[in-house]
């Protein structure tokens, strides 16, 4: 759902704001894995060995779960059980029952930060493609040669980037700005990069290093962008096209 | 300004000289902005015209607001006079004529997701406020103390609460929000003099209801399934429908764990506004695995349709298809697509947008077109009866999807990495889905809403941080100016003293339009 992006920056004035919830605190590792061991061997049975629900509830969604501190109300069920639901009692200690509130909440949290990709995402999940059939099309049908040298600006860029950032820059790379050349209303041109184009205003950095802009009523402006090639593959890009072609990238190193 | 009050509610409350009446809400907004769309049906469009292309290209700043704050993603409610917008935690009343602070109302969130308010609903002196820990507060509209507050839900659960409060009759209507965790969504109707709740409607049926076998049997999928109610929805007094637009379910980028068509998420549903009684539902996003909820505003109109007047609702959904409706049946008339989409292999005979599986999520990630962010969003769109057009900011969108979950997933699951977009206004004709014309306004998302005038003019910004006004018929530019920054609300108009303002949100600052004054 986002319903927008995240405010990007701030002017605190005299107002009091708190920004975003603060997630919950991170448990100790050391607990979560002496909790995941104990809720294995205690709970996993019916409550799935990932806390996901088996025969008894999913307890990442769990109320109780989300509405815990450090095991203070997981404490009591985990003793009573809920003998009207079929669940005995487990004479936990109080630190057995903290290891087990760490890692139900470690669970919770997995579950909260699932929609952030991580950045050290895993080469095997993205390496479904063909190498040969990447390079077919980086030199063919891609067009990509037109522009890239496996042995040039590539050399090496599998070793340059992770592989989930591979992938996006393969896909929307950052580069120069575009180059741009406006001509004015007397003949004369201006070449430079690109500052800021939109439907009123041209702007660019001439070859000595001058900002300059121009009304674009007043003036023809053309536009040399070179990723602009990138842009077009999104429409030609099939799913198997593109990781073919990071298939053969990654073999780049 | 002068009222005639009914006599039983000058008995029962005292004169409102500031106040709204339930019954102003059936008025075309000129001096009041009652809604958060300026009328019930969505159609942000005024019947002002002192303001109109031959004129408005001498447009000049008649005041500001700074609220010194995080961005203003709220489109200011009007009456008497005063101005009220908001921000997470915070009401500004703010004089219309002038842009001068009339009051100031802090709230402490105990937690909650801060991303943004769209504003305050009324009735009669009150001003209802939904907060990032997912309470409703009620104010004096005259002073902005706190007359009482209710918890919605609970924030612990992931829950918040960013909408603006529609009334309806003696109702308030509030929605909430969160799908970071897989908890379900609901619409509630609140008393307007004590926050109990009237009736709580639930975006997922109970398991044996009908709309349950639209998700797997013996499993905690539909009790889980999100759905919120995020956006104001609009009510057409005459059939007493309340139409909502609703979010989109969870896990949201895995579906594997809840096969079928997931009613009522991503759903533009009808309501009775006095019991909360489902009576159709349209599914613009059969089994979403995109987060293209369907809670952009569904515009109620009444026009001809092959011929034949008849009684319409259409929505620009962020799934990227235009859907008009019947709204007295939900009967699909027109779907199309309003950019070019990636995702569906067709429409079914139904009128919804067949899913292509290959474009799901996956782990070593799908291209699509519309990214997470949706072919439109929260800004709105407007319907101009003068036109006859549906406008929309529209963003052509590419991004690719990744499937992160293994085993049974939870919260999201997954993400998109937005790769590239341009966006445009299109003007839309309902009767087709065609489109009439396309300006474009820019790399980047659009972010900015759209209001329509009497007076011939489209009001929306660019990518620039222009505001922009457009003609309604051709979409050629008639005026612009940068202000500095970009818009993450929607513009509205009003007119005092036989002045017609335009308002424009740029982050924490209210801009005023109108025609020059005398010194």
């Amino acid at each position: 759902m986002p319903n927008c992006k995240p405010a990007p920056f701030l002017f605190a004035v005299s107002l009091c704001f708190s920004l975003a919830a603060a997630p919950p605190s991170k448990p100790d590792p050391a607990a979560v894995a002496r909790g995941r061991k104990q809720f294995v061997s205690s709970c996993g049975f019916c409550h799935g060995n990932d806390a996901t629900g088996n025969r008894a509830p999913d307890l990442v969604r769990s109320p109780l779960v989300n509405r815990d501190r450090g095991g203070d109300l997981l404490g009591p069920v985990i003793r009573a059980g809920r003998p009207d639901k079929g669940m005995p009692g487990f004479p936990f200690t109080d630190a057995q029952v903290a290891d087990v509130a760490a890692f139900l909440h470690a669970r919770v949290i997995e579950g909260l930060s699932s929609s952030n990709v991580p950045q050290d995402y895993p080469l095997a999940r993205l390496l479904t493609g063909s190498a040969p059939a990447g390079k077919a099309y980086f030199e063919g049908a891609g067009g990509c040669s037109g522009c890239h040298s496996a042995t040039g600006d590539l050399a090496g860029i599998a070793s340059r980037f992770q592989p989930l950032a591979l992938q996006n820059r393969m896909l929307a790379p950052h580069g120069p700005p575009p180059k741009a050349t406006v001509t004015l209303p007397s003949g004369e041109t201006v070449s430079g990069s690109l500052v800021h184009v939109d439907e009123f205003e041209v702007a660019l950095r001439d070859a000595s290093g001058w900002y300059r802009s121009w009304n674009r009523s007043a003036v023809r402006v053309e536009v040399h962008d070179p990723l602009q090639a990138h842009r077009d593959l999104m429409t030609r890009y099939t799913d198997a096209d593109l990781h073919n072609v990071f298939a053969y990238l990654e073999t780049l190193k | 300004m002068r009222r005639f009050l009914p006599l039983a509610l000058l008995a029962a409350s005292p004169m409102l000289a500031g106040g709204l009446l339930p019954e102003d809400l059936l008025k075309a907004p000129t001096t009041t902005w009652p809604t958060y769309s300026g009328d019930y049906s969505g159609r942000r469009f005024s019947s002002l015209n002192q303001i109109n292309s031959s004129n408005v290209g001498s447009l000049a700043l008649a005041w500001v607001f700074r609220a010194g704050s995080v961005p203003i993603k709220s489109t200011p409610l009007l009456a008497g006079g005063i101005l009220y917008v908001t921000v997470p935690d915070n009401v500004w009343a703010v004089d219309a004529r002038t842009g001068r602070r009339v009051w100031h109302y802090s709230y402490l969130s105990d937690g909650g997701d801060h991303i943004g308010n769209r504003g305050v609903g009324m009735y009669g002196d009150w001003l209802y406020f939904e907060t990032p820990d997912a309470h409703l507060v009620c104010l004096n509209a005259r002073d902005g103390t706190e007359r009482w507050k209710v918890q919605l839900a609970d924030v612990k659960l992931g829950y918040f609460a960013t909408m603006a409060p529609l009334i309806v009759g003696n109702h308030v209507i509030v929605g909430v929000s969160g799908d970071v965790t897989d908890v379900p969504g609901f619409l509630d109707s609140r008393d307007p003099e004590t926050g109990k709740l009237q009736w709580r409607w639930y975006t997922e049926p109970k398991p044996g209801e009908p709309g349950s076998e639209t998700w797997p049997a013996h499993s905690d999928a539909i009790t889980h399934g999100g759905g919120m109610t995020w956006m104001t929805g609009t009510y057409d007094p005459e059939l007493k429908l309340l139409f909502w637009g609703i979010g989109n379910p969870n896990p949201v980028l895995a579906g594997a764990g809840r096969p079928g068509d997931n009613l009522y998420t991503c759903s533009i549903v009808a309501l009775n506004p006095d019991t909360g009684k489902l009576v159709w539902h349209f599914q613009p996003s059969p089994h979403d695995v995109h987060d293209w909820d369907a809670v952009q505003t569904p515009i109620v109109f009444d026009a001809d349709f092959k011929g034949a007047p008849r009684k319409l609702i259409a929505q620009a959904s962020r799934n990227g298809f235009f859907f008009l409706l019947d709204r007295a049946t939900g009967k699909n008339l027109v779907t199309a697509p309003f950019i070019e989409t990636n995702w569906s292999t067709g429409i079914d005979s139904t009128g919804r947008p067949i899913r292509n599986p290959a474009k799901d999520a996956t782990p070593d990630g799908a291209l699509v077109s519309p990214g997470s962010d949706g072919a439109t969003n929260w800004l709105s769109p407007s319907f101009n009866p003068q036109t006859g057009l549906f406008y929309v900011s529209a963003r052509r969108l590419w991004s690719i999807f990744y499937l992160t979950a293994d085993g049974k997933a939870e919260g999201w699951g997954g993400r998109d990495h937005n790769l590239w977009a341009e966006s445009d206004v299109r003007a839309i004709d309902y009767q087709t889905g065609g489109i009439r014309w396309t300006h474009p306004i820019g790399r980047g998302q659009g972010t900015t809403g759209i209001l329509t005038t009497a007076g011939g003019v489209l009001f929306t910004g660019d990518t620039s941080n222009h505001l922009l006004a457009l003609d309604a018929a051709t979409g050629t530019t008639l005026w612009h100016t940068n202000v500095g920054s970009g818009s993450e609300s929607s513009p509205m108009t009003y007119q005092l003293d036989g002045r017609q303002y335009v308002l424009y949100g740029v982050h924490d600052m209210m801009f005023a339009f109108a025609l020059p004054a005398a010194p």
